[in-house]
């Protein structure tokens, strides 16, 4: 009796200051956020029950749309760039004949290791009209074509996706890589003795069991699109005029320039449902069963 | 013999591809440590693209001096310290216990933290900054290190409990027979067996932690309290002319990760894997 008084003590121990760290500061918070999506505050006087006033407000915001649009041409480019691309370096690198596939994996990676300042601050004098090198080595090659790359309506979004896409390529990179190397050689094997060209096997073999990563790849790639705001919070202000706004900008504006918490608020669940309603279709369209080896 | 060719051919063009993309994933980063070495009149003009002929150190002189980024960089080891110690310190008894103890809501418990893993920090950040005010930490680096630490907390369990169920059960058995209490398996018995798991976990939160820029953002007000990312958009706008001291405390903000993830490739590859694998 006594022993298992101080083992459910010590289930407590280990267990209590973890659960409730993250009940005070995630899991609360989401439902305060939730909750006080319904009401006029500001933040620091008490808040005043508005019903759906805040989500109304929200449908008939043209920043709203702007942001949204920006979020999933965002998640888009994200999905084309750094799931396409991790694909085709994760085979290629999974190929042990291709001399010093240890040394690009690496050089693929080593932006992910930077911090978002710096990179989006590099990509600004990249980008930059004057001196940038992307212009000089336009220049170079003799095109007079010249580019404000981030300034223009037009391109402004794509520049910034390219930013955060080159970034975080390497992620995926690795995660794919890693599924193609756990899966058992005798099914190339099998593949082989059928025939199979390499392409082949791996539109045949590789594909279908990479089912599993690809839904966390996607996942990873689309919500982190619909989220996006530090590279456009650095290069762009969300600017020209609200051209680079994502929801994650409109909420940051609204609460923390604007006071308006309860509107912010509202703007954070929408998005989070965005995210959940793409996390969903993803699982229920990509690989609906388990793969066992 | 034609076959041959082809594939020679299909070869160099595969080489000169991935070395493009190398070119284009590295180079940026190389440009701005060249940048770091040349004044102004090196970079827009005479030598745009090339290594800096003379190594200038003043770019770097002017970072320290001129500017607070010692103190930013104190700022970022401190809350990457205390935020690794503190998440590894929870999560590896939470994992533990979730993983290895026998009580009715262990799965429960495992999945609620876990679930962590995939909320977007956006849905917490204004009730945050209200709690942080109300607790009055808001004037203090552990307005960072909290959010940061149960922030991580789904991810370093997720990784720990997958390791701690590779164990086998025999170990813990074998020792309570011999009559150790459950907090001495755990430090002395246990806790060694999972040190490969520790370094993933202790890698991938320190990169975390130095490079976070969306709650630093929201939550810091006080420039004296700025970790590196926040401190550095500070100098965009003092630097907007001068690219060579800009490129140098950048560089200087980089150096610890790029190292980090030099030296402890493997860890940081693994821990992205194995987090990603369990889900749920």
């Amino acid at each position: 009796m006594n022993k298992n008084l101080s083992y459910k003590i010590s289930v407590c121990v280990f267990t209590l200051p973890t659960l409730i760290l993250f009940t005070v500061v995630v899991c609360n918070p989401i439902l305060q956020t939730i909750y006080k999506s319904f009401f006029d505050w500001d933040g620091i006087s008490a808040a005043s029950f508005i019903n759906i006033q805040n989500y109304v407000k929200l449908f008939h915001d043209s920043d709203f749309f702007t942001a949204s649009n920006n979020g999933l041409i965002f998640a888009a480019f994200l999905v084309i760039y750094q799931t396409g691309l991790a694909t085709i370096f994760a085979i290629l690198f999974a190929n042990k004949d291709l001399k010093g596939r240890k040394f690009f994996k690496s050089a693929y990676f080593i932006p992910v290791v930077l911090s978002v300042t710096v990179v989006s601050m590099l990509w600004l004098t990249v980008y930059n009209t004057d001196n940038g090198i992307i212009n000089k080595v336009l220049k170079l090659m003799g095109s007079p074509y010249r580019q404000s790359w981030l300034s223009n309506m037009k391109t402004g979004i794509y520049a910034v996706a390219f930013v955060n896409a080159w970034q975080y390529m390497g992620i995926q990179m690795i995660l794919i890589f890693a599924a193609i190397k756990s899966i058992p050689e005798h099914y190339y094997e099998a593949a082989s003795i059928d025939g199979a060209s390499s392409f082949q096997k791996h539109i045949h073999v590789t594909m279908p069991m990479l089912a599993e990563t690809y839904k966390f790849c996607l996942v990873l790639a689309i919500t982190g699109g619909l989220k996006a705001f530090e590279n456009m919070y650095i290069m762009t202000q969300g600017g020209p005029g609200t051209a680079t706004y994502t929801l994650t900008y409109l909420m940051y504006s609204a609460a923390f320039r604007s006071n308006q918490y309860g509107y912010a608020c509202s703007a954070a669940t929408i998005l989070v449902v965005q995210c959940l309603v793409f996390t969903i279709l993803v699982n229920r369209f990509v690989a609906r069963e388990k793969i066992k080896y | 013999m034609r076959g041959k060719l082809v594939n020679k051919l299909v070869r160099t063009l595969l080489y000169v591809f991935i070395s493009f993309y190398a070119i284009v994933s590295l180079y940026p980063m190389v440009w701005m440590i060249f940048n770091s070495f040349k004044n102004n009149r090196e970079i827009f003009e005479t030598n745009v693209f090339g290594i800096p002929k003379v190594l200038r150190l003043e770019n770097y002189i002017k970072a320290v001096h001129s500017f607070n980024i010692l103190r930013f960089f104190e700022n970022s080891i401190i809350v990457a310290v205390c935020t690794v110690t503190v998440t590894l310190f929870l999560s590896l008894m939470f994992s533990y216990a979730t993983a290895r103890m026998k009580w009715k809501l262990a799965t429960v418990s495992r999945i609620y933290v876990t679930a962590g893993m995939f909320i977007p920090v956006q849905i917490i950040m204004i009730p945050l900054v209200i709690l942080a005010r109300n607790l009055h930490i808001s004037n203090s680096l552990l307005s960072l290190i909290i959010p940061y630490a149960a922030f991580e907390l789904p991810f370093s369990s997720i990784v720990l409990y997958g390791f701690y169920r590779t164990i086998p059960n025999e170990i813990e058995e074998a020792a309570t027979i011999d009559g150790a209490n459950i907090y001495r398996v755990f430090f002395s018995i246990i806790m060694p067996l999972v040190k490969s798991a520790i370094a993933s976990v202790l890698i991938f939160v320190f990169l975390f932690s130095w490079n976070e820029f969306y709650m630093a953002l929201i939550i810091i007000s006080n420039n004296n309290l700025m970790t590196l990312p926040l401190g550095l958009i500070n100098f965009q706008g003092q630097f907007q002319t001068d690219w060579g001291a800009m490129a140098a405390t950048m560089t200087i903000a980089s150096l610890p990760t790029v190292i980090v993830y030099l030296f402890f490739s493997e860890q940081v590859e693994k821990a992205l894997t194995v987090g990603s694998a369990v889900k749920g």
